[in-house]
């Protein structure tokens, strides 16, 4: 005798008392449950994605910080504008913070002047360095050898615009692109302590994370030691800091509370990418709420089935049925229901994706992985599915 | 499991007598309160009044009850002992019982009833079941709904699923109550050949109509 058709025997047995309403009442619940969750899921990783994009415009996870110049500073009586080690240590404290830079000063003087179209510019200078691992690109020629010294500089974005479309337009001199202008070769003169040097020099990078002229560190520490004064050396007076909860309130209190100053908006990212996550943490809240009242009605429903089939259940494990395998009917009934739903939702899902991708990508946006999402929905079916096994198989062993 | 070859009542006493054990039907019974061993091969008739613990006997032996004090054993394993796997085993490979109510599922068919049974098992074919069910005159009812069948009728298709595994003991609760002289003879004849067949012990309860069985060891309830 097959085990199809015996199977079959006892589906047509234990199926009596099976509710289609209440079943299709959970799968319908379940489903709206779900399907939010899911695509709330995947639009929180599409428009993360933009998030963790280096040179995205939503990027805030560093914020550059310094302390606001006062009248009297600029008389020069008084108001530090450096950071001391302890205000340093006191940031670092700071729930908030993943990480802090100092951005170090150049203690000397620096002259540039570059040749272009056959015209000669020069001006004076200034340099910062920041730890390598604050950049936002890594160019390849980002060091440097003392024995042949060439200085590689990234540039903030912003000043190439300020000349391109500032300068530049105002007094009939060529524009500039970033390739051009990474070829234009520089000569950077260095002076300070007694000593002056020339040396040749190269825009490697554009930043859009730091308004400043950076030089990678050792270069930094090499000029510093030939030309200033050791003794001398100042506290740093602007600080890079790598933040993990982005736009979180505390940090602008903070900000506010010490006179510290955001450069840029990125503030204003930060609360944007803030606002974002709270909102998909809400919808994920009503849809899992939605699935956990779903789960809720199917535990109901099979509560009431199994009551009902009380005799039946408790007969067939007088023949010799294990709990068990009298109870697998309706753990079929539970596994399909809930696969059936898990299929749906991902649809669904995908739907909305579809449906969103190109408004996002107006916006510069490309879509992220659907992994994270389809993971996401395995797993709470997988939890939802074995709750339901288990309360069937605790229910039906209560009848041996 | 190691096959059973007794069961051992030792001052078994059902629940709802607690209390009475010196009145009425408890003082004089040969089972509650006793010593009581149960050995295989054999041939027990059980013979009780009504409301004297019959079918209680029968269920705790089976382990669906368990509300009784004192001891029941099978060789030397207590049974209260047993887990559900080990009852599962049991109800499948060592005791066979044919409950009073006879608890056939009344929207199969005669035959899909003792199928439900025999998937378990996988003790016989279709056809030697069919043959089983000739033996005791109703294999032309297999595809009738139990439901339909009279109550004798139905009382010969739970005795056949009855015997569709192997036991070491089967226990008939009152297995011909609603059947005739000829037919009792019948069934008893089948359930002792089979029985024979697994060198087992037969338990059958009468409350008037005994099984005809050849020469049973009576026990008095």
């Amino acid at each position: 005798m097959s085990t199809k058709k015996t199977g079959n025997l006892l589906w047509r047995l234990l199926r009596k008392n099976i509710s289609a309403g209440q079943i299709a009442g959970y799968a319908l619940a379940n489903l709206i449950g779900l399907a939010i969750v899911l695509s709330a899921v995947r639009f929180y990783g599409d428009v993360r994605s933009a998030f963790e994009s280096d040179d995205s415009f939503v990027r805030k996870d560093y914020l550059v910080i310094s302390k606001q110049v006062s009248a009297l500073k600029t008389i020069g009586m008084g108001g530090e504008t450096t950071f001391s080690p302890r205000e340093v240590s006191r940031i670092e404290d700071q729930p908030w913070v993943r990480n802090v830079g100092a951005f170090t000063a150049a203690d000397f003087n620096v002259y540039m002047s570059v040749e272009l179209g056959g015209r000669g510019m020069s001006t004076y200078m200034f340099f910062e360095s920041i730890p390598d691992n604050f950049l936002d690109i890594s160019p390849e020629d980002w060091k440097f050898n003392p024995d042949t010294p060439e200085v590689p500089i990234i540039m903030s974005k912003d000043y190439l615009t300020l000349y391109n479309f500032g300068f530049a337009a105002s007094r009939n001199m060529p524009q500039l692109s970033e390739t051009v202008m990474a070829r234009v070769p520089l000569t950077v003169t260095l002076s300070g302590n007694g000593q002056k040097m020339s040396l040749p020099g190269r825009i490697v990078g554009f930043s859009s994370r730091l308004n400043t002229l950076a030089v990678p560190e050792q270069f930094m520490e090499w000029a510093n030691a030939r030309f200033s004064d050791p003794a001398n050396r100042p506290d740093p007076s602007r600080l890079i800091v790598e933040v993990n909860t982005p736009g979180d309130p505390a940090i602008n209190k903070f900000m506010r509370k010490y006179g510290y100053e955001i450069a840029g908006d990125k503030a204003d990212n930060s609360r944007a990418n803030y606002f974002l996550t709270l909102v998909t943490a809400i919808v994920i809240a009503i849809g899992a709420i939605i699935s956990v009242l779903a789960f809720f009605i199917l535990m109901l429903s099979i509560f009431l089935l199994l009551q009902k089939n009380r005799q039946k259940l408790h007969d067939l494990m007088l023949l010799g049925y294990s709990p068990s395998q009298a109870a697998r009917p309706y753990y079929t009934l539970v596994i399909a229901v809930n696969v059936c739903v898990l299929v749906i939702s991902f649809i669904i899902m995908e739907i909305a994706a579809v449906w969103w991708a190109p408004r996002l990508a107006d916006i510069g946006i490309v879509n992220g992985s659907p992994w994270p999402a389809v993971a996401t929905g395995f797993a709470i079916m997988i939890v939802v599915t074995l709750a339901n096994l288990l309360t069937i198989r605790r229910l039906v062993r209560r009848n041996f | 499991m190691e096959r059973i070859n007794t069961i051992t009542l030792e001052t078994a006493l059902p629940a709802v007598f607690l209390g009475a054990e010196n009145d009425e039907p408890v003082c004089n019974s040969e089972v509650w309160m006793r010593r009581l061993d149960i050995r295989r091969p054999g041939q027990y008739l059980i013979i009780a009044e009504s409301g004297t613990g019959k079918s209680s006997l029968c269920s705790f032996i089976y382990g669906s009850r368990h509300d009784y004090h004192g001891t029941i054993r099978f060789n030397d394993t207590d049974i209260s002992k047993l887990s559900v796997r080990d009852w599962c085993e049991v109800r499948r490979r060592h005791i066979s019982l044919l409950p009073q109510e006879m608890r056939l599922f009344p929207e199969l068919t005669a035959m899909e009833n003792i199928l439900i049974k025999n998937r378990l098992t996988d003790h016989y074919t279709q056809r030697e079941i069919m043959d089983l069910l000739a033996r005791v005159e109703i294999d032309h009812k297999a595809d009738q709904r139990a439901g339909l069948l009279s109550i004798g009728q139905q009382q010969r298709v739970a005795i056949v699923r009855a015997l569709c595994q192997p036991f070491d003991f089967i226990i008939l609760d009152e297995p011909v109550s609603h059947l005739d002289t000829r037919n009792n003879g019948i069934v008893a004849q089948l359930v002792s050949e089979v029985a024979a067949r697994h060198d087992a012990a037969i338990i059958a309860t009468s409350v008037g109509n005994h099984l005809r069985l050849d020469s049973p060891q009576t026990i008095h309830l």
